[in-house]
């Protein structure tokens, strides 16, 4: 595809890849799967790591960041939105913190250079399971006609208003809410991907005319690099914390 | 500081050279969708003669919408595009190298912190607990001694009241004797007292008689001393008889 005289590649190139084995077949493995695999693979690595039975209480290594993860997780996240009885949610939280992290951080990652949440299948996946599990505790804690006289009608706002906030409130918590955090995490890691894309396909370009412009795209490539590092982490973050601020909606329905 | 640059600097040498090495299947990947179809469809007019005979035989005419459709999907399973893997690769170790240099000690610094702080929270919690232990111990002592004491003084108040009760019983026992010897003091001196004056009565009471019956004066000290003497004989055979 030629951009603006850049020879671009194609979008299925960059996000459709193909089968590597047991094609045709529900369980098929591609590029996009063997991430996914290997997220789960260093997510359980790191906590198993951290979590081996040592003689010393200091910690030491990788421990120090799966210990600072769980604190992060717990201060931040859980007792900023659910509170003290949201740490009961805490190993979910962690575990899916740190999946969507090792999903998202694979895009600068040289020769993986790809994330597989600019896939759909994941976050649409992770987002229908925080979907069935807030509101199953919402069901649990407040019974269910309390949960859904609660969630369309948000105790503390003037009756008149129901009107307007009881449609918007009903669309939004029922079924906007996964669509919402599945499309962000996606969209972002698909933006960032072409993004680092962009300023490489561009930097090669011009590298192939003149090698001094060159460096502005390559500048801006590194720059992105580091960026999109930190937007790994943030949109994990973002993820978790707006899976925790659901699950306290439903267990507390006046916060 | 010198071993930790040549390190890195080896670390970003190697990194390059299989980055160069394993780009080599994508530099042949990166090619355009029209191109690839525009060589299915050569190979398939190759095979077939045509594109209306492979249209015409089902089996020729999926077997093409694969290959097509192939087309569509990333050239590689595995690599991204050549342009990305090269200029993604270096940027991603120069940014490596950049950590390694400023970003890696820092957090390294905040770990050791981390670890420090840990660490002599650790202590100072085994230090409170010895501490802990030790005052324990102490108050433990200080109890078995107030006991010890407690003791003592309830052995030696009860041994002070046996004294007492002992004491007290001497003498209550001793007024008892000696109030017995006073009595029986007082006993014979009234015994004698009431002897004397029986004595004197009896004495008077047998002049008089004797004076009535021989009829004549008798010397009244002859008279006595003869009454004495006989009072003092019944009285002495009084007490000899009946023990008092």
């Amino acid at each position: 595809m030629s951009i603006l005289a850049l020879e671009f590649p194609p979008y299925s190139h960059l996000f459709d890849w193909p089968t590597i084995w047991l094609d045709g077949t529900p369980l098929a493995i591609n590029k996009t799967v063997l991430i996914y695999l290997a997220a789960t693979a260093a997510t359980m690595v790191l906590f198993g790591l951290a979590g081996r039975p040592r003689e010393s209480l200091v910690p030491v290594g990788v421990q120090h960041v799966a210990e600072s993860g769980v604190n992060f997780i717990e201060n931040s996240v859980v007792m900023q939105t659910i509170g003290p009885d949201g740490r009961k949610f805490m190993p979910f939280l962690t575990s899916m913190f740190f999946f969507i992290l090792f999903s998202n951080i694979t895009e600068v990652i040289p020769f993986i250079q790809f994330p597989a949440n600019g896939r759909m299948a994941i976050p649409i996946t992770l987002a229908l399971l925080v979907w069935v599990i807030y509101n199953v505790v919402g069901v649990k804690s407040q019974g269910l006609f309390g949960y859904l006289k609660n969630s369309i009608f948000p105790p503390d706002v003037p009756k008149v208003l129901y009107i307007i906030v009881t449609p918007i409130e009903l669309v939004s918590t029922f079924v906007v809410r996964p669509f919402s955090l599945a499309i962000r995490l996606w969209a972002n890691m698909v933006a960032g991907h072409l993004l680092l894309v962009t300023f490489a396909i561009l930097t090669a370009t011009l590298w192939d005319f003149f090698y001094v412009p060159a460096a502005l795209p390559f500048v801006m490539l590194i720059l992105m690099t580091a960026f999109e590092i930190l937007v790994s982490l943030l949109q994990a973050f973002i993820f978790t914390i707006l899976t925790a601020v659901y699950i306290g909606g439903s267990m507390h329905p006046a916060h | 500081m010198a071993r930790r640059t040549l390190r890195l600097i080896a670390t970003l040498g190697v990194a390059s050279a299989v980055m160069l090495v394993a780009a080599g299947p994508a530099w042949a990947a990166g090619e355009t969708i029209g191109g690839c179809v525009l060589e299915q469809v050569h190979h398939a007019e190759e095979e077939y003669g045509s594109l209306g005979a492979v249209e015409a035989d089902e089996k020729a005419f999926k077997a093409f919408e694969e290959d097509l459709e192939g087309c569509v999907e990333a050239p590689s399973p595995i690599l991204p595009e050549l342009d990305e893997i090269i200029w993604g690769g270096l940027a991603f170790l120069i940014l490596f190298a950049f950590m390694w240099w400023k970003g890696f000690p820092a957090v390294k610094r905040a770990m050791d912190a981390r670890s420090e702080k840990i660490r002599a929270d650790l202590d100072a919690a085994d230090t409170a607990k010895a501490d802990a232990m030790r005052t324990k111990s102490e108050y433990e002592a200080q109890l078995a001694e107030a006991k010890t004491a407690a003791a003592a003084i309830i052995d030696e108040a009860r041994g002070q009241a046996d004294q007492l009760r002992q004491d007290l019983q001497a003498r209550a026992e001793a007024d008892i004797a000696e109030q017995r010897t006073r009595a029986a003091a007082d006993i014979e001196s009234s015994r004698r007292q009431a002897i004397d004056d029986l004595r004197t009565e009896v004495a008077a009471i047998a002049v008089g008689a004797a004076e009535r019956v021989v009829g004549a004066s008798l010397d009244a000290d002859v008279h006595r001393s003869l009454i004495d003497g006989y009072i003092d004989e019944v009285a002495g055979a009084g007490s000899n008889g009946d023990g008092s």
